[in-house]
Order: C-alpha cells, then sequence, then structure tokens
C-alpha cells in the first residue's frame, strides 16, 4: 500500500531583477520529482548540500509551499489542501530537525517545549499532560525529572532526543528527518540513530530521511533516492544503490566514502580518479545540454535510473 | 536555584548589580523618582501654580527653598510636580511607542512579503516626515492641549524606530528552527509570535525602552523649551528650563532654571548607564559578570 506519495512535485524560487523587479528566471530548487514511501519503511533521500533534499521534506510537511505537482498522503493532496485542513494531518506527519540547538526554544522548559503539540491538539488536564511528557522523555532515554529544565542544560544528543521526544508526542506515521545527527557528535550519531530505529519498531513510524551522509543512508534506509540539482538521477533498495549504481553521479557519490582502512589508501584514492575521468568523458551522456538529469528510467522492478 | 540563574531577567539584574555606576545610578534614579512621587501626593498643584506677586522673583529662602519665578510661584514646588510630569510623560512615551513598535515590528518581521513592505513604506513615509514641524502645527491645532495629548502626538511619530528595530530582529528570530517547529507542531501564528518568539527579543525590548526613556524626557523638555510642549499651568522640566530665554533669570536668578537642567541632566545620566548595563547584558560578550 501506498504511504505517502509524491508527484512531479516542483519547488521554483523565482529570481527577479532588471529595473523594474520583474522575474527573469527561476531557481528550481526541486525539479518533477516523483517517489512514492511504503509504510513502515525508511526511505533515504541523499545528495551534495544545495540539492534540495531539505526543501522536498519542507515541502511535504508544509513549511514550503509546492510550485506545482501533488502529495498524496492517505489519498489527499496536502498541496491543495488549505491551512485549516491541513492543520488535521498535522498530527500524522513530524519533523525532526537538523540543529538540535536552535530548534529548541531557548526561552521555554522541557515540559513546555514537549507538551506544545499536546496543548494545540489534545486537550488535557496539566497533571495528565505532564504524565504524557514525562513518558515520552523516559522513552528518549532522559530522566524524568529533566522536564523541569531548559535546553541549555542538556548536550546536543540529549536535546535531539528532546526534538524527536517533541515530534512523537502525537503519535505521527510519518516523521521527516532532516539530517537528525548531522550537528552531532560521532559517538552520538550511533546513539541517536539506533535510538530512532528502536522507536521505529515501536511505533510503527515511516521515516523520510534525509541525509548527505552515505554511510548513516545505508545504515538506516530501506530504500534510497539520489537528488542531483533538485531532481533525482537514481532510485532504487539499498543494495542496488549501493552494489550497483547505475548513474555516473552516483557512482561518483559512492567512491567519495572515504576508507577507515589507511592501506587501502591508494587503492581508492585510484578508484575516485578513475571515476572522475569517467565523470568528465561520459558527462554528457547521463546529463542534457542544460546540465539537467533526464527522466528517470526504470531499469528493474525497483531500480530506476535518470539515463536517456 | 540553577533554573532562576539563566532566566534575562536574572541577567539583567545582575549585571546591573556587578556595575557600579549603573547600580549608583538605579539608586540614585530610585531615590529622586521616590522623593518626587511621594511629595507630588503631598503638594497641590493648583496651589504651587497660582501667582502670587508679592515674592516675584524672591531669591531662596526659608519659605521657598528655591526661590519664585516671574509670578512668585514656588521653585521647589514645580521642580517636583514637574518632574512627575516629565517623567510619566517619558514613561508613558516610551510605553506607548513601545507597545505600537512592537506589535507593528513583530507581524512585519514575523509575515514578511507583502504585509512586511506595506508597513516598512508607511514607516519610510512617517519618517520622512518633519517631525518637529508637525508637533508644532498639531500643538496649534489640538484645541484641548494637555499631558493626554501631549503623549498621543509624540507617540504618533517616536514609534517607527521601535518598530523597525523589532522587525529586524524577528526577522532573524523566525529563520530559526524553533519557529519552524512550532508551525509544525499546528502553533497558530499569534501564539509563535506572542509564546516563542516575543521572550526571546525580551532582553532587546528591555535594553532599548529604557534607553529610550532618557531620550523621551529629552524631548518633553526640549519642545517645551520651545514653547511648543506643555503650557505653564502643567509644570514641567521644560517649562522651567524655558524661563531661562529670558537674558536677566538666565543671568542673575539661577535658582529659576539651574535646578530643572541639573535635575534633567542627573535623570538622564542615570537612566543610560542603566541602560548601558542592561545593553552589555544583552550582549554575552560584552558582559562584565
Amino acid at each position: 500500500m501506498t504511504f505517502l506519495q509524491v508527484n512531479h512535485l516542483k519547488v521554483y524560487y523565482p529570481v527577479r531583477g532588471g529595473f523594474f523587479r520583474t522575474v527573469i528566471g527561476h531557481v528550481k530548487a526541486v525539479d518533477q520529482i516523483s517517489f512514492e514511501l511504503q509504510k513502515g519503511e525508511t526511505y533515504g533521500l541523499v545528495g551534495e548540500s544545495g540539492c534540495g533534499k531539505t526543501t522536498t521534506g519542507r515541502t511535504i510537511i508544509g513549511l514550503v509551499k509546492a510550485t506545482a505537482g501533488e502529495i498524496l498522503f492517505d489519498g489527499k493532496d496536502l498541496t491543495k489542501l488549505s491551512r485549516r485542513e491541513f492543520a488535521q494531518h498535522r498530527k500524522d506527519i513530524q519533523m525532526i530537525f537538523q540543529d538540535p540547538y536552535s530548534s529548541l526554544n531557548p526561552r521555554k522548559r522541557v515540559l513546555d517545549i514537549v507538551a506544545e503539540p499536546l496543548r494545540n491538539f489534545d486537550k488535557l488536564s496539566p497533571q495528565e499532560e505532564k504524565r504524557k511528557v514525562q513518558h515520552f522523555i523516559e522513552k528518549v532515554g532522559l530522566h524524568p525529572e529533566s522536564i523541569y529544565k531548559y535546553p541549555h542544560e542538556f548536550s546536543g544528543g540529549q536535546r535531539q532526543r528532546i526534538g524527536i521526544a517533541r515530534a512523537l508526542t502525537l503519535n505521527p506515521k510519518l516523521i521527516i528527518a532532516d539530517e537528525p545527527v548531522s550537528a552531532l557528535d560521532v559517538s552520538v550519531q550511533a546513539q541517536v540513530l539506533n535510538f530512532m530505529k528502536d522507536i521505529q519498531k515501536e511505533f510503527q513510524l515511516t521515516y523520510l530521511f534525509i541525509s548527505h551522509d552515505l554511510g548513516i543512508i545505508r545504515h538506516m534506509c530501506d530504500r534510497i533516492g539520489i537528488m542531483y540539482r533538485g531532481q533525482f538521477v537514481e532510485e532504487g533498495t539499498k543494495e542496488e544503490i549501493f552494489q550497483n549504481p547505475q548513474h555516473i553521479y552516483t557512482k561518483r557519490l559512492l567512491s567519495s566514502i572515504p576508507n577507515a582502512d589507511p592501506l587501502k589508501r591508494q587503492e581508492q584514492q585510484k578508484l575516485r580518479q578513475q571515476i572522475e575521468k569517467e565523470y568528465e568523458q561520459s558527462y554528457s551522456r547521463y546529463f542534457d545540454v542544460e546540465g539537467r538529469a533526464y527522466p528517470l528510467k526504470r531499469i528493474s522492478k525497483t531500480h530506476s535510473v535518470a539515463i536517456p | 536555584m540553577k533554573k532562576t540563574e539563566h532566566s534575562p531577567f536574572s541577567v539583567l539584574w545582575r549585571e546591573v548589580v556587578k556595575d557600579k555606576l549603573a547600580l549608583s545610578s538605579l539608586l540614585l534614579l530610585s531615590l529622586i523618582l521616590f522623593i518626587v512621587y511621594g511629595a507630588s501626593i503631598v503638594l497641590d498643584q493648583e496651589e504651587i501654580v497660582k501667582v502670587d506677586l508679592l515674592s516675584i522673583y524672591a531669591p531662596p529662602s526659608a519659605e521657598h527653598w528655591l526661590g519664585t519665578d516671574y509670578g512668585g510661584r514656588d521653585i521647589l514646588g514645580q521642580l517636583i510636580i514637574g518632574t512627575k510630569n516629565s517623567f510619566t510623560i517619558g514613561l508613558a512615551i516610551t510605553l506607548l511607542t513601545g507597545l505600537i513598535g512592537l506589535t507593528v515590528g513583530l507581524i512585519a518581521g514575523y509575515f514578511g512579503g507583502v504585509i512586511d513592505n506595506v508597513i516598512m513604506r508607511i514607516i519610510d513615509f512617517i519618517l520622512i516626515l518633519p517631525f518637529l514641524m508637525l508637533v508644532i502645527v498639531f500643538v496649534a491645532i489640538v484645541p484641548k492641549y494637555n499631558v493626554f495629548t501631549f503623549i498621543l502626538i509624540m507617540s504618533a511619530f517616536l514609534w517607527t524606530g521601535k518598530a523597525r528595530l523589532i522587525r529586524a530582529k524577528t526577522l532573524a528570530e523566525r529563520e530559526l528552527d524553533y519557529v519552524s517547529a512550532s508551525k509544525t507542531l499546528g502553533t497558530p501564528d499569534w501564539k509563535i509570535i506572542v509564546r516563542e518568539i516575543l521572550p526571546n527579543l525580551s532582553s532587546i525590548i528591555i535594553v532599548n525602552l529604557t534607553l529610550n526613556l532618557a531620550g523621551n524626557i529629552g524631548i518633553e523638555s526640549g519642545l517645551s523649551y520651545l514653547g511648543f510642549g506643555l503650557p505653564e499651568s502643567t509644570p514641567s522640566l521644560g517649562t522651567l528650563v524655558s524661563y531661562a530665554t529670558n537674558p536677566d533669570v538666565l543671568q542673575n536668578k539661577w535658582w529659576v532654571w539651574l535646578p530643572a537642567s541639573l535635575l534633567i541632566l542627573v535623570m538622564m545620566l542615570c537612566i543610560n548607564f542603566i541602560g548601558q548595563a542592561l545593553k552589555r547584558a544583552a550582549d554575552a560578550r560584552q558582559r562584565l559578570g
């Protein structure tokens, strides 16, 4: 069953110029992308910075307005809903933000931060509310007494878990995780990621996982979409992408993963140079005259590549 | 407790206490205000502004501690009532402009786009108007000119600066993720503005209001000095200083204008020193304590 379906989504920003500040062009942040999420899976959006992956996530949750295209969630097109109607779906889609330092209001206690969605949707008595917040704070592995503290009293990893607890309070079905660990220490990253996997099982969550870190994507995701300049260049299961990359951009991206083994450094460098050469030679085969990727073409049941 | 240590008000308070100049300014200002507001309850304004022809320009004596003016009116009494009036006006203008500026600035900054554009063009328009000339025109055409109308006229022009400041800060604040988070959690816009953004601007607002308070007292005195402020029947610091436009008073009768001038100087300096300390507190890099 298709859980969330994105069809030909476009987010364009007008570029104004000239004497009358007329629109002279568009920045195509997201250009004609389509993908779908199955219930309970983790879908990874990967790409270099500025390729539109965050914009895609923010459009799905309604922070950015879509220029065209549709986002079908439970059979309803989120882009066509009015603000009030959208509020009903807010409960089902939540977001984990990239920066745990700016995503928590420094002037509010943890109790008020985590209870914010509850106060918007459920009318609970203060006792019930407190109990519920404590329940979720314990779920994310923090001490229940910490609800009376302020965000600055926590470490980065703890803050990110507060952000996760806040996203969980409404029992959402879909969580958009926008680089949830890229601001964290490597030692804390694993902790948060494994925790996210645990709660995925427990709450039967679907993740849209946005990241530029291929190691993390490999660890977390079932299916992966590679984005380049606002478009998809390749989409497939984790195995297909990592074992059998078809698009030159994917190959190039994968070759950039550093090898931890110092003895294989030479080998890795050679591979990288070889792919770089291939990239330069075959660039025109994978991208059109404007430097844009071709539409996706299905090469197996789950694997699609942008080739002419 | 650890929690209270980091609330914005305790940080501001700590900074003021740490700065000896600001602390003594605060004490001195509180003392002045305490005396002025305390004494003005006892004093009768009607009695003080009553003309007494028998004691015109009396120098300081046991009966009139600071002498009298050209109408034989007691200067000390006028000074007290005048300080009360001037300070109340300054405070009222500050609060009123603060309220308008805050509302307009938050709305313009938060919503941005067309709303922001329209509001900012209106503010630009008000800013280019010749402020002094318009105040003079208003003073001439307003039929019942008293403390209240004076406050309204001044506030109508002085809110723009605050609105611009608040807008700029809100623009920066709304880009932070906690605002986006609140939006995704379904919090309505007005709640985000009041409960999320406003508390994060509180220290800047307090600093700006304090520094503005000194300026507003000065503006009142300045206008009254020029003769476009309050009428003589409502004494203020400005009306007392304006007696010095008479060269004879300026040269020979220092008791008429000097105390009021000194009081303006002392009050403005005090408020400014406190404001500077608060300003440092709002910027972590400049803090002393």
